[in-house]
Order: structure tokens, then sequence, then C-alpha cells
């Protein structure tokens, strides 16, 4: 229930019947208004200056959309630039991921929420939902060293490096957020239909398929589509496995499955390689790289949105009936019960094999001495001083974005007209979904080349900064809009204005919700690597401490793993990357047991990922 | 109770209940209760709230919430039932209709088969008579006829709780549970829905809980007082 607040018709000489009383009246706190709409600017701003930056690149030289779309040779030097090969790689990469994560991560979330009792499934579930939160850095040093030896043995492949290997890793890292979201969904679901199903002599088999499925279809369709964005904006974890090859594209249908493991390009790797800064920042060749952005950023964002509609459209035409047979239910019904718990198996596993691939390999930073020294040499010593960076960076970025965020999720909450509010709210949803790659890019030409910040720490914060504001935004606006309607008509019926009515009822009853956010946000924000490399941080020689604004480099931790594991013939780089990994999933998953332990506190369990 | 057929001649108890108890780990939090359920009888389960009436209906159907256990002997059709088994035939055989009416997504003829289709194999045809049949006997027959393919949602709330008795009694069961149907109903609804369940009196097994005495005395033949648990009213909570 959400109560609009709309602007009261003016009535000359009506208002302020209250004589004026000795000292005047209290503050009136327009200051509200002007902070809750620099929110919502800010996040209209983030979208336009992406776009606007993308189009620009475009502007500058011409873009040949035919070739773009449906050549598949990229050679810069021949002013030749077909992107079919690189389309043609994101899709097979996000189908593979798609194909291995969804069975499994249904049927888990289904054992979950559905088979498993109570007192197994909340803690599995929370596990499972920090998973989803371990940075994308990580998952791709779990390609590097896991996932490519393995796909190298399965066939001709040296070293690995394939669109196979690429796609697994993909499938580890979305499965995760497809359990998350879809236990959410099958939660949801009341239990009144379990007991009207079963009451009628259903097996489980049966309530699950005809009562329970047709109410959660929906949330569950939209974690898959989370996930595919995921998957689509991925940068890192896939540049890091799938080998960076142009031009590659099956000849026959046959050569199709010889083809995924060869190495392969996708959108998203070929943003993050070199080339970007060699293309300078107009012409042909910038202009085409644009437009590679342009298409991947309209990708995600379709998958974005649409996956996040899901969730709260409801199900208008009744849902088709399926066929149901009364054959053999018993056998039916214990067969499907083995293979759920079977897929709970897989989520359980990976849980497990990262945790001990963690502990094992990144055993160095249980060291204190590890956390305490700087770095000495390529990979010696400690990681002092990008673990300050990288918390320099995260707390720059929580500065400026928690009042970001909080006014434009009260402005979602409170203010807008249900049309607007839902605007504003896919907006701020597709800012959020937006490839960090694009971001890192834009920061890139804006504050590096075109400001002059050159590498910049405030210039890292500043780009993470679209990360973290929707993610508070939704959070603070989900709990505006859960308030209780009675406090909201009690505080306007004493006479508040709507902006002292925010300072003194909204603000109190939501920070918590918000700080949950901003620990949420900040928790996706620490992992990230693709907007910094350009941006932000350099691997080795800056001070731990920037003294300035302009070529103040920082060394933070995604970016330290990111550039030691592509050195990955040296044993000693490889360990410390394992444990500066370890350090960065403390990290994460001590600001996400903040942001539960909030959470817990003032507002009772919700879901707190994605 | 003797293993004899079921005749119309004679009643014969389709369900025997004997010191049924349900406990959360060793604390009673209803019962004990002894009851029968001649067959084509009206009984009327009343008393306090929070005697735990619906509790009892649960306990019946192995639908108890998680954590909670039954004690007793429960003999549905002179077979005791044993407890703890998710048991779906069980649940076929003695069917619950939950206070609130639970329509699913899909058309009222959907709705109307939701438990048959799953149970039954039988051709288009059958399965179209048994449907009217239960239909026709829960009373709603007349008023949905010939929408039967509209949403189920579009029903009004006397209307869906008749229909989730239709559901219940296109199964055929051997006794209906009716966990007070009417509770949820405004004074028009809960007429029509009380006229539904008159017209299963002496055809249909029914145990019917209920916290007007009115209703148990208009719609039951026989009473069964379900009293406090002594560990309730000794221990001031």
């Amino acid at each position: 229930m959400s109560l609009t607040l709309e602007r009261p018709a003016k009535a000359p000489g009506t208002t302020a019947t209250r004589p004026p009383e000795k000292g005047g009246r209290p503050g009136r706190a327009r200051w509200v208004w002007g902070w809750a709409y620099s929110g919502v600017l800010s996040v209209a701003l983030a979208l336009v200056v992406l776009v606007g930056y993308l189009a620009d690149g475009i502007a500058s030289g011409t873009v040949d959309w035919g070739a773009l779309l449906t050549d598949s040779v990229w050679s810069p030097g021949n002013l030749a630039f077909g992107g079919l090969a690189m389309i043609y790689g994101s899709a097979v990469v996000c189908v593979l991921a798609l194909v291995l994560a969804v069975p499994v991560g249904w049927a888990a979330a289904i054992a979950l929420s559905e088979y498993l009792p109570p007192r197994l499934a909340k803690p599995l579930r929370l596990s499972i939902e920090l998973l989803a939160a371990v940075p994308s850095i990580v998952y791709g040093l779990i390609g590097i060293m896991v996932i490519r030896p393995f796909v190298a043995g399965l066939g001709d492949v040296p070293g690995g490096d394939s669109i196979l290997a690429a796609g697994i890793v993909l499938a580890v890292m979305i499965m995760p957020t497809i359990v998350a979201v879809s236990v959410d969904a099958l939660a949801a679901v009341p239990g009144r239909y379990r007991e009207a199903a079963y009451s009628l002599g259903l097996t489980r088999r049966e309530v699950v398929r005809s009562a329970v499925l047709p109410q959660a279809r929906s949330g569950m369709r939209a974690g898959v589509l989370l996930g595919l964005a995921r998957a689509l904006g991925e940068a890192i974890a896939v540049f890091m496995v799938i080998g960076r090859a142009d031009g590659r594209l099956p000849e026959s249908f046959g050569d199709f499955f010889s083809s995924l493991v060869r190495p392969g390009q996708t959108l998203t790797t070929k943003l993050a390689g070199p080339e970007p800064m060699l293309a300078g920042t107009s012409g042909p060749y910038f202009a085409a790289l644009c437009g590679l952005g342009i298409i991947l950023l309209a990708l995600v964002a379709a998958a974005t949105v649409w996956g996040t509609r899901g969730t709260s459209a409801r199900v208008r035409r009744g849902p088709r009936v399926r066929r149901t047979s009364a054959w053999m239910r018993g056998p039916k019904d214990r067969l499907t019960t083995a293979v759920r718990y079977g897929a709970l198996l897989l989520p359980t596993a990976l849980l497990l094999g990262m945790l001990g691939i963690l502990l094992a390999r990144g055993g160095a930073a249980l060291n204190p001495a590890f956390w305490f020294t700087p770095s000495a040499g390529a990979a010696d010593g400690g990681i002092r001083d990008q673990i300050v960076g990288t918390l320099l960076l995260l707390a720059t970025t929580a500065l400026i974005a928690l009042p970001l965020g909080y006014g434009a999720g009260i402005v979602i909450g409170t203010r807008a007209s249900a049309k607007t509010s839902r605007i504003l709210e896919t907006l701020t949803v597709a800012v959020g979904g937006t490839p960090t790659i694009l971001l890192g890019l834009a920061g890139y030409v804006l504050l590096c080349t075109t400001m002059g910040w050159g590498r910049s720490w405030l210039a890292g914060a500043v780009v993470l900064v679209p990360v973290v504001v929707p993610v508070v935004a939704l959070t603070t606006a989900g709990r505006v809009r859960g308030m209780p309607g009675e406090l909201t008509e009690s505080a306007l019926a004493l006479g508040l204005t709507r902006s002292q009515y925010i300072r003194s009822v909204v603000i109190p009853y939501t920070w918590p919700a918000t700080l949950t956010g901003l620990l949420l946000g900040l928790a996706r924000a620490a992992g990230e690597t693709a907007p910094l490399i350009f941006t932000a941080t350099v691997f080795f020689g800056a001070p731990a401490l920037p003294t300035g604004i302009v070529n103040a480099p920082v060394q933070a931790l995604p970016t330290h793993i990111f550039t030691l594991s592509q050195d990955s013939g040296a044993p000693e780089a490889i360990a410390q990357a394992w444990g500066s990994a370890l350090v960065l999933v403390l990290i994460t998953a001590g600001l996400l047991t903040l942001a539960v332990f909030l959470r817990n506190r003032f507002e009772g369990a919700r879901r707190w990922t994605t | 109770m003797d293993n004899v057929k079921t005749g119309n001649a004679h009643p014969q108890n389709v369900i025997a209940v004997r010191d049924l108890r349900v406990l959360d780990g060793k604390k009673t939090l209803v019962g004990p209760v002894t009851f029968e359920l001649p067959a084509g009888s009206t009984t009327g389960l009343c008393g306090p709230s929070g005697a735990g009436k619906s509790t009892v209906l649960r306990a019946l159907v192995d639908l108890l919430p998680h954590g909670l256990r039954r004690d007793g002997e429960v003999d549905v059709q002179g077979r005791t039932i044993c407890c703890g088994k998710g048991d779906a035939s069980l649940r076929s055989t003695v069917v619950l209709v939950p206070q609130t009416p639970v329509v699913f997504g899909g058309s009222i003829m959907d709705n109307a088969l939701f438990g048959l289709r799953h149970l039954v194999r039988a051709s288009r045809t059958e399965m179209r008579d048994r449907m009217e049949k239960a239909l026709r006997e829960s009373g709603l027959w007349n008023e949905v006829r010939d929408r039967l393919d509209t949403p189920a949602q579009s029903l009004s709330n006397g209307q869906r709780q008749r229909l989730c008795l239709a559901r219940a009694l296109a199964l055929e069961p051997a006794a209906l549970l009716l966990d007070e149907p009417t509770s949820a109903l405004d004074e028009r609804s809960r007429d029509t829905v009380e006229e539904s369940v008159a017209a299963l009196r002496g055809n249909r097994t029914v145990l019917l809980v209920s916290h007007d005495p009115g209703q148990v005395e208009r719609l039951c033949d026989r009473t069964v007082r379900l009293e406090l648990p002594e560990t309730a009213s000794l221990v001031p909570a």
C-alpha cells in the first residue's frame, strides 16, 4: 500500500489561519526537496551521460551499421568494423550459461523452498545469497585456475581459453542469482495455496507443479532475466577465459560444436581490451566501438527492465493449464524429489568448493602481515596499499552515493504519482543494470581525458557511484512504500508540510533500509574491476594514499587480482592473487553481514540481494 | 470397529478418532478429543476460540504446521492411519476445505477439476460429467454453467467458497472437513454456502467446524465439543 502525496490545491485566503507564535514557525525544511530532486537528477544524469557519450562517439565518425551487425571481420587497420562475431560470441556465451544454470538453479530453488526443512533451508539460503554477491573477479580467477584446465582436458584446447569456458564461468556466476531470486518468488506464494492443493490429495510434485509454480513463475523468470543481464554485461570474468580471438564464426552447423572449444570474443571483452585506449576519442574506429557499446547497453537494459517488470506485474491472463496425468503418481513423485535434491547439491558443492579453494590457495591472507605490509616487487609482500585503496574508493563512493540514492528513493517512494514513480523506477533499474565496463569507458573519456584528471582515485569513486545509487534508491523506495498508512495520515493530520513530513517521519522510518541498501551497493562496488582499470588504478607504484586529485591513482584489490591473474606463469603471483581474492571476499561478506544485521534489527526479514 | 462393508442400511463410522491430541514437543496444544463420524451424518465441531478446532482438522489429514505432531488413534474407513507420512491418498479420501477460499489461476473449470485431473485418468467427457455433478452438488452450477471458461478470479467470495466445495466433492471423498466455511463471508454469501452445505446432509459425511452455535444448530445432526486443553487452562499464559 502506498500513499501518494499529491500537491494540494492552493486555496488563497484559507491557509495560514494559525497566528504566528512567538519565535516563529520551525523550519519548513524546504531543503528536503532540493536534496531529493538532486538524487533523481543524478540518476537521470548518469543515463544521459552514458547514452550521450556513446551517441557522441558514434556521431564523431560514420558507423556502417550494416557492416557492424552483419560482418564478422574486425580490422581497424583496414577500416573494417564488423561486429557480428562479437554479437555471436555474446549470444553463445549467454545461452550456454543459461542452459547450464537455469535448470539446476530452478530445481535447486524448489528443493530449497519446498522440500528442505526450514532448519536447513534458512542457512543454506543465506549462504547462496552470499554466493550471489561474490565479486565477478573471483569467479574469473576460478575460471582461470579451475575451469580453463578442465576445458583444456576436454579437447585439444591449448590453455583452455574458449567460449565454453566463458559459458561455464558465467553459469557458475549467475546460478546463485537465479536461485536467490527464485527462492524469493517461491517463498512469496502464500501457504494457503499449498494447503488447498495438499488437502485435495495431491502429491508434493503435483502441488509444486499445479499450485505453487503458476504463482511463482513470473518471479522465477525474472531471476533468469536478471542472471542474463548479469551475464551479458559481465566483462572481466569472461575476459579472463575466452581467449579474445576476433572474427571467429563457425562455418557450418557441425563446426558449431568444435567452435565452442575455440577462443572467441564478446561485446564486453572487446570493450574491456586495449582498443578503446588505442582508438582515441573520435573517428570511425572510436565510433564503431561506441556502436558496439550502444548495442550492449540496449541488450542489457532490455533484459534488466523486462526482468524487474516481471516481478511486479500481475499475471493477468490465467496461466495455461498444463496437461496432467494420473499415471504412476507415486514413482514420479519420488523421482522428482530425487532430482530436485540432486540439483540442490550443485550450488551447495559450489559454495563449499569455493570456500575450500579460497582457503586452500589464498591461505596467505590469513596471516595478518599480509594485510598490513605493502607489496614489494611484482608479487611479494602484502597488499596493504590495495586494501587501503579499495576502502578509500568505497568510502568516497559511499559519501557521494548515499545522499543521492536516498533522495531518489524518497522521491520514487513518496512524491511521484504512480506513473511517474514507475518511470523513475525503471530508469533507476536501468542505471543499476548498466554494464560497468561502459561506465568505466565513459568515465575515462569524460573525467580522465576531457577534464584532464588522468588516472585519479576520485574518477574511480565517481564511476562507482552509478553502481551504488540505484541499490540505495530502490531499497529506500521499497521501505517508504511499506510504511504504514496511518503513520503518514496522522503526521499530515497534525499539519506538517510535506517536506516536514519527510524530514520527521519518512527519514527516521527508512534510514535502516537506506543503510542496508548502501552496504549492499558497496558490496557490489567493492568487487567491480572493469570501471577502475582505465580510470583510477595502477598495478604498482602508487602511494597508499593519493595526495591530490589530478594524476593521483591508487591501487585496488579487484584490479590487483586482475593484473596478477593475467601473469599466470609465476606461482607467487598466483598465490598473491588468491590471497587478495580471499581478502576481497571477506570485505564483501563483512559488508553483507552488516547489511543483514541492520535489516534484521530494524526491519524484520526481507530479501536482500539483487 | 469391525471392518464391515459400508452399507446404507445401518450407519457406519467413516472416521473414528480416539484421544486425539496435538503436541508441540511435549506440550499439549489441542485435545484430547474423541469422536466418530457416522456415514452420511453432518457433525458440528464447536468450542471456544483457541481450542484448536482447525488444528484438529489438519491433524486428521496430516497437514499440521511444521514442528507439531499428532498423538492418538485415527481410523478412516476402518483403517488406522499412522501419522508423520505425507499421505496423499488419505487426503483424497478425507478432503479438507480451508477457511478462506483459495482460487488458483485459470478458469472455473480448471479449478473445479484441480484435484481430479491428478487423481483419475478419464476421458474428457467423463471429466466434464464429474465436474458438472460436483458443481450441481455445491449449488454453483446454475450460476456458472455458461461461463466455465472465464477466470475463476471473477467469482464472488461466496461463489469461490462453493467452488472450493465443488472441487473437493469432485473427488467423491469419503468425508468432507469444512473449516469455518462461512467465516470469511458476508451475510448473503453465508446463506448461499449454508444452503449448499445443508444440501449435502444425508448424502455426504461432513465434519463442520463453526464458532456460530446457530449455524451448528441449523446444519448439523450431532455436535462434538472441543475444550481448551488442561495444560492451557492450568498454566496462565
